[in-house]
C-alpha cells in the first residue's frame, strides 16, 4: 500500500516519517516532492503531510503550501475517504486547506515550544486510535503556532461529534490548563474531520516510534493509519 | 430615440438596441461660468466627439475602465449606461482657474505633486468645492469609492499628461466624472476634450476652453490643433505605470495576539506606560501592473479570502493610496 509522504519546500520531518512507516508491515511509504503536482499522488492510497516549515512559515504557517497544485490531489483522496495524517506543519496545512476546521495561532506564550507532553486519547474510537482509547500517551511537540482555535459552533460540533482524539494532559491523564502548552482551546492537540479519515495533530508520533527515542507511543497511531489502508 | 438627459453641451439618448447603453450626442455649444457665458461654435461637437473617442480608447488601452464603447457618428458616442456620481473630480498639476481665485495663487505655479479636488455637481450652488468627508456624510459616494476615483484620476493624469508631453503640450488640469454601471463597475464617464481640461503649449498659451472664457481668439482652431497634436503622439511609447495598494490584515478582536502582548510588555519596559494594547498584524504592499479597476478590487477580495488572510482569525481591508 503506497503512502505518499509529501515534501514541500521547507518540510523537514519527511525522513523521520519515512523511517517510522518503513518499520510497519504492509506500508510502502514514498517521498513525494510537492513540485510533482497531481502526478505525484497517482498511486497514493494514503497521505502523510509531515512537519517542518513549509515556505518558511511565511504569510501564515501552512498557508502557502495549502494552495499548491498538489493539494488538489490531496482533496480528491480526502473525498475518496483515503486516510490522511497531517503532523505539526502538516496539521497547519490541512486547516489552511479547509480539510480540517479551525486555525493554529501563535502559541499563547509567544515562544517556540519543544518538549515532551502527555496526551489523553479519547475514549471514543477513531481509525487512528484503535486500541489506545482512553489511554495516556507521551509524545514530543515542537512548534511556534500550535494554539488551536475555532469558533464556538465548530468547537461544539468537535466536542459533540467526538472529533478530538487527543488533548494535552498531565501524567495522570487529567486535562487541565496547567498542562496546556500553547493555549489551544479545550487543550486540543489533534482533531479529525467529520468523515473520520483525516487526522491533524501537533505532537509528533514519528518521534516516539522507537524505544531509543524515549517512547513508542506514537507508533500505534501510525500502525493504525497503515491498517486503515489495508 | 428617447432623451434621457439634456446637459449644457451634451445630450444623453437611450440606445434603442440596448437598455444598458446610451448615446451621447455632443452639441456645438460652449459654456463658461455655470452657463452665464454661452455660444455656439460650428464643429465643436465634432472635435469633442473625436477627441473623447480617441482618448477614451487610449485610456482603455492602458487599462482604465471607461464608459466608452464606440463612435457612432461625427457627434455621437455609444457608451455604457451609468449612474453618474454627483461629484466632479478635478486633478491639477499647475495652479489655474478657480484654484487661483480661491487662494490668490499666481496662475502657472506648478504643484510638487498632482492635487485631486472634488466639486459637488450642483448648478444652484455653483458647483462648490467639497471635502471627501462631506461627500461621504451626504451619502453621495462611499469612502472606498472616492479612494478608487482618486486613484483612477491620478492614473488618468499620468497617461494624459504623458501623451501631451510627447507633443510639447502641458496638461495643467482636468475634470473627470465617474459613473457606476448596472454591474456595479465604477468607470470613467462624461467626455475628454479641451472643454474639460486645460492644456498649454510650451509658451503657456491656452489651447482649451480658456480661449473662450478669456476671449483669446479662435476656439475651434485651438481645439483642432490639440487634437492634431495628440494624433501625432505615440501611445505605445507611453510607459505603463504600476499602481500600489495595500492590504492590511489584523487579528480579529477577541483573538489572542501573543506578538502584540510581548511588544506591549517591551514598550512598558521602555517606560511607555500609556500603551493599553498592541496588536500585531500584517501589511501587504501590492504593486499592480495596471490602473485600478473594479475587477481588480474584486480580485483583491478573492486574494484575501484564498490566501492573504485567514477569515477564522483575521480581518482584512484594502487601502488604496
Amino acid at each position: 500500500m503506497t503512502i505518499a509522504v509529501l515534501r514541500f519546500p521547507g518540510t523537514n520531518n519527511e525522513n523521520d516519517i519515512l523511517r517510522a512507516l518503513s518499520s510497519i508491515e504492509g506500508a510502502n511509504p514514498v517521498l513525494v516532492p510537492s513540485r510533482k503536482g497531481l502526478a505525484g499522488l497517482e498511486k497514493a492510497d494514503a497521505i502523510v503531510i509531515p512537519g517542518g516549515f513549509s515556505y518558511g512559515d511565511y504569510l501564515r504557517a501552512g498557508a502557502v503550501a495549502s494552495v499548491e497544485t498538489i493539494t488538489e490531489g490531496v482533496r480528491d483522496l480526502a473525498e475518496d475517504g483515503k486516510p490522511i495524517i497531517g503532523i505539526c506543519n502538516g496539521f497547519q496545512i490541512l486547516t489552511e486547506m479547509g480539510l480540517l476546521p479551525g486555525v493554529l495561532l501563535p502559541n499563547k506564550s509567544a515562544r517556540f515550544v519543544c518538549k515532551w507532553v502527555y496526551l489523553r486519547v479519547s475514549g471514543h474510537s477513531t481509525v487512528f486510535t484503535r486500541g489506545m482509547e482512553g489511554s495516556v500517551i507521551r509524545l514530543p511537540i515542537a512548534h511556534a503556532e500550535g494554539n488551536y482555535h475555532c469558533d464556538e459552533d465548530e468547537r461544539e460540533s468537535l466536542n459533540n461529534e467526538f472529533r478530538v482524539p487527543f488533548r494535552y494532559c498531565n501524567e495522570a491523564g487529567e486535562v487541565d490548563i496547567a498542562h496546556n502548552p500553547n493555549g489551544s482551546i479545550d487543550n486540543i492537540a489533534g482533531i479529525i474531520n467529520q468523515k473520520g479519515n483525516i487526522l491533524g495533530l501537533m505532537p509528533h508520533p514519528e518521534r516516539a516510534s522507537r524505544q531509543v527515542l524515549g517512547s513508542i507511543d506514537g507508533i500505534t497511531i501510525l500502525e493504525n493509519f497503515v491498517r486503515a489502508i489495508i | 430615440m428617447d432623451l434621457i438627459q439634456e446637459g449644457k453641451v451634451k445630450r444623453v439618448l437611450q440606445d434603442p438596441d440596448s437598455a444598458e447603453r446610451v448615446i451621447i450626442e455632443f452639441t456645438d455649444a460652449v459654456t463658461a461660468g455655470d452657463g452665464a457665458k454661452k455660444e455656439e461654435f460650428s464643429g465643436k461637437g465634432n472635435v469633442a466627439t473625436e477627441m473623447s473617442h480617441y482618448l477614451f480608447g487610449y485610456l482603455e488601452g492602458k487599462g482604465i475602465d471607461t464608459h466608452y464603447v464606440k463612435k457612432l457618428s461625427s457627434n455621437q458616442l455609444l457608451c455604457k449606461k451609468v449612474t453618474i456620481f454627483p461629484v466632479e473630480v478635478v486633478c491639477r498639476n499647475i495652479a489655474a482657474g478657480s484654484f487661483c481665485r480661491r487662494y490668490g495663487t499666481e496662475k502657472g505655479t506648478p504643484f510638487p505633486e498632482p492635487l485631486v479636488e472634488f466639486f459637488l455637481k450642483d448648478d444652484e450652488y455653483h458647483d462648490p468645492l467639497i471635502t471627501a468627508d462631506a461627500i461621504i456624510r451626504l451619502g453621495l459616494a462611499k469612502r472606498d469609492e472616492l479612494e478608487f476615483m482618486k486613484s483612477v484620476t491620478l492614473s488618468t493624469n499620468y497617461y494624459l499628461g504623458e501623451i501631451l508631453k510627447q507633443r510639447e503640450l502641458i496638461l495643467v488640469d482636468f475634470k473627470l466624472e465617474f459613473g457606476k454601471t448596472k454591474k456595479e463597475l465604477i468607470v470613467l464617464a462624461d467626455e475628454l476634450s479641451p472643454d474639460s481640461m486645460r492644456i498649454w503649449d510650451s509658451n503657456t498659451t491656452s489651447m482649451d476652453k480658456d480661449v473662450f472664457r478669456e476671449d483669446k481668439g479662435d476656439l475651434i482652431g485651438a481645439y483642432n490643433k490639440v487634437f492634431e497634436e495628440i494624433k501625432k503622439a505615440k501611445p505605445q511609447d507611453v510607459e505603463q505605470r504600476t499602481e500600489s495598494i495595500q492590504v492590511i490584515v489584523e487579528p480579529k478582536s477577541g483573538i489572542k495576539n501573543p506578538p502584540g502582548e510581548v511588544t506591549k510588555k517591551a514598550l512598558g519596559r521602555l517606560g511607555f506606560a500609556e500603551v493599553e494594547e498592541v496588536r500585531v498584524g500584517k501589511v501587504f504592499v501590492i504593486t499592480l501592473k495596471r490602473p485600478l479597476t473594479t475587477e481588480i478590487l474584486n480580485h483583491l477580495a478573492i486574494m484575501n479570502l484564498k490566501l492573504l488572510s485567514n477569515p477564522i482569525s483575521e480581518t482584512n481591508k484594502v487601502r488604496i493610496e
